[in-house]
C-alpha cells in the first residue's frame, strides 16, 4: 500500500494516502488458497513421511503464512522498508534457531578438538574428557549416548 | 524560543472544533486527523506503518523464544512428542485454525471497504471478527477443560489419568509435562495476544461508529488489522507443529 511516487524522492504528487484497493474476489481466493493448504496439512498428517513430516509441515505453514503477510497484510504493495523489517526480523530468528539447535542438538558428543565430553542436559564440558567408567570400552560408551535423540531420554521402557 | 510561543503553537495546530475529513480552518494545516507534525496525510500513514511493522517484528522475535524451545525438546524428545501430541484433539485445533483463517479475510476486509469509505461494512465485518476471535477463545476453553481433566498439565503438575486418555494412543513418558509446558506457554501466549486483538478491534469498531475514518483516514483499522493477521500467522504455525506431529 505504497503511497504514490514512493522511492521517486520526498515529493508526494498531492500528500494524499493512495492505498491500494484489492477487490473483494482477490480476499475470498487468498482465503481459499489458505483453506486449501490448511487441507493438505492436515492431510498430510496421517500420512507417516519419517523425517520429512517436519519438513513438509513447515513448508506449508511458510506457504500459508506468505499468502497471509503478501495478500491480507498488504507486504505486496507496501513500502519495501517495511518488507525489509519483516524479512529482517524472520532473519535473525533462523540465527536463533540455528546457534541455539546446534549447541543442544550435539550435546553428549565428544568434541574432537578439545577431547571433551558435553555433559548432555548443563553444556558443561565434562572434566577428564568422559565421565569416569573404569576404561571400559569406549565404542559401547559412545554408541550409547551418540545418538542425538537419544541424548537425555527419559523414556520408560513399556 | 520562548515558552509563549511554543504553547501558542501547540494551541494553534489542535483547534478544538472538529469538523472531520474537511480543511478545518487556515491557522490549521490540514484535517483534524492529522497529527500537527506531518507535512501530509501519506507521511503520516507511512510512518505509522513503519511504526507497527517494527512493533510486529518484535513480536515474532518475542515468539521465536518458544518456538526454540519447542525445537530443542522435540530434537531432544522427539518419540515423546509424537506421544503427547495424540493427546490433543486434531477436529478443534482444524476448527480453530479455520476460524482464524477466516476472521483475517473478514479484517482484511473491513480494511478494504474502510479504504473505500464504506463505514457501515467496516463496522459489520469488524464485528464479524471479533466473534470468530471470540468463538476461537471458547473451543480454546474446551480443549484446556479436557487437559486439565486428564492431568495433562505443565512440568510437576503433571499427572494423567488413563481413563481421560485418548484410546489408542501409545503410552506416554515421564517427561511428557514438558511438552505440555510448550503447549500451554505457546498456545496460552497467543490466547492472550486474540484477548488483546479484541480488545483493539472493540476500540476501532467504536470509533468507526463514531465515523472517525474516511477514504482519507482509515489508519487505525489497517494497523489494528495487521496486528490481527499477526496472531493469525503465528497459530498457522502452532497448529500443525503441536497437533500434527
Amino acid at each position: 500500500m505504497s503511497t504514490a511516487q514512493h522511492g521517486h524522492g520526498l515529493s508526494h504528487d498531492d500528500g494524499a494516502v493512495h492505498a491500494h484497493v484489492s477487490s473483494v474476489p482477490f480476499y475470498i481466493a487468498v482465503f481459499l488458497g489458505l483453506l486449501f493448504l490448511t487441507g493438505m496439512t492436515v492431510g498430510q498428517s496421517y500420512v507417516d513421511l519419517g523425517k520429512a513430516n517436519i519438513v513438509l509441515v513447515v513448508v506449508i505453514a511458510t506457504m500459508k503464512a506468505s499468502l497471509v503477510a503478501t495478500f491480507f497484510m498488504h507486504l505486496r504493495w507496501d513500502d519495501k522498508f517495511n518488507v525489509l523489517i519483516f524479512i529482517g526480523s524472520l532473519l535473525f530468528i533462523g540465527v536463533f534457531f540455528a546457534y541455539t539447535l546446534k549447541d543442544t542438538d550435539r550435546r553428549g558428543e565428544r568434541d574432537p578438538d578439545q577431547n571433551v565430553h558435553v555433559w548432555e542436559k548443563t553444556g558443561e564440558a565434562a572434566p577428564g574428557g568422559m565421565p569416569k567408567k573404569e576404561h571400559a570400552a569406549p565404542a559401547s560408551e559412545s554408541g550409547g549416548s551418540a545418538l542425538p535423540g537419544a541424548a537425555g531420554m527419559t523414556l520408560p521402557q513399556h | 524560543m520562548s515558552r509563549e510561543a511554543v504553547t501558542a503553537a501547540h494551541v494553534d495546530s489542535s483547534p478544538p472544533h472538529a469538523g472531520h475529513g474537511a480543511h478545518a480552518d487556515a491557522a490549521h494545516h490540514g484535517p483534524v486527523w492529522l497529527a500537527h507534525h506531518f507535512d501530509t496525510p501519506a507521511q503520516q500513514f507511512d510512518t505509522a506503518k513503519i511504526g507497527m511493522w517494527v512493533f510486529l517484528a518484535q513480536e515474532l522475535l518475542f515468539f521465536s523464544g518458544l518456538f526454540v524451545a519447542y525445537g530443542v525438546y522435540r530434537s531432544w524428545y522427539p518419540e515423546m512428542f509424537i506421544a503427547a501430541s495424540r493427546q490433543l484433539n486434531k477436529e478443534m485445533g482444524a476448527t480453530n485454525t479455520v476460524v482464524l483463517l477466516f476472521s483475517s479475510l473478514t479484517v482484511a476486509l473491513a480494511v478494504r471497504y474502510s479504504q473505500v469509505g464504506n463505514r457501515k461494512m467496516t463496522g459489520r465485518l469488524i464485528l464479524t471478527t471479533i466473534g470468530c476471535a471470540c468463538m476461537f477463545l471458547v473451543i480454546k476453553f474446551f480443549e484446556y477443560k479436557h487437559k486439565f481433566e486428564g492431568g495433562l498439565l505443565p512440568g510437576r503438575f503433571y499427572h494423567p489419568h488413563l481413563e481421560h486418555l485418548v484410546h489408542g494412543s501409545p503410552p506416554l513418558p515421564d517427561n511428557t509435562g514438558s511438552f505440555f509446558s510448550i503447549y500451554f506457554m505457546m498456545t496460552g501466549v497467543h490466547g492472550i495476544h486474540v484477548l488483546i486483538g479484541i480488545g483493539v478491534l472493540i476500540w476501532v469498531w467504536i470509533r468507526n461508529n463514531r465515523g472517525e475514518f474516511s477514504k482519507e483516514y482509515f489508519t487505525p483499522v489497517d494497523i489494528v488489522a495487521l496486528y490481527w493477521h499477526l496472531v493469525d500467522l503465528v497459530w498457522i504455525y502452532l497448529f500443525p507443529l503441536l497437533y500434527l506431529i
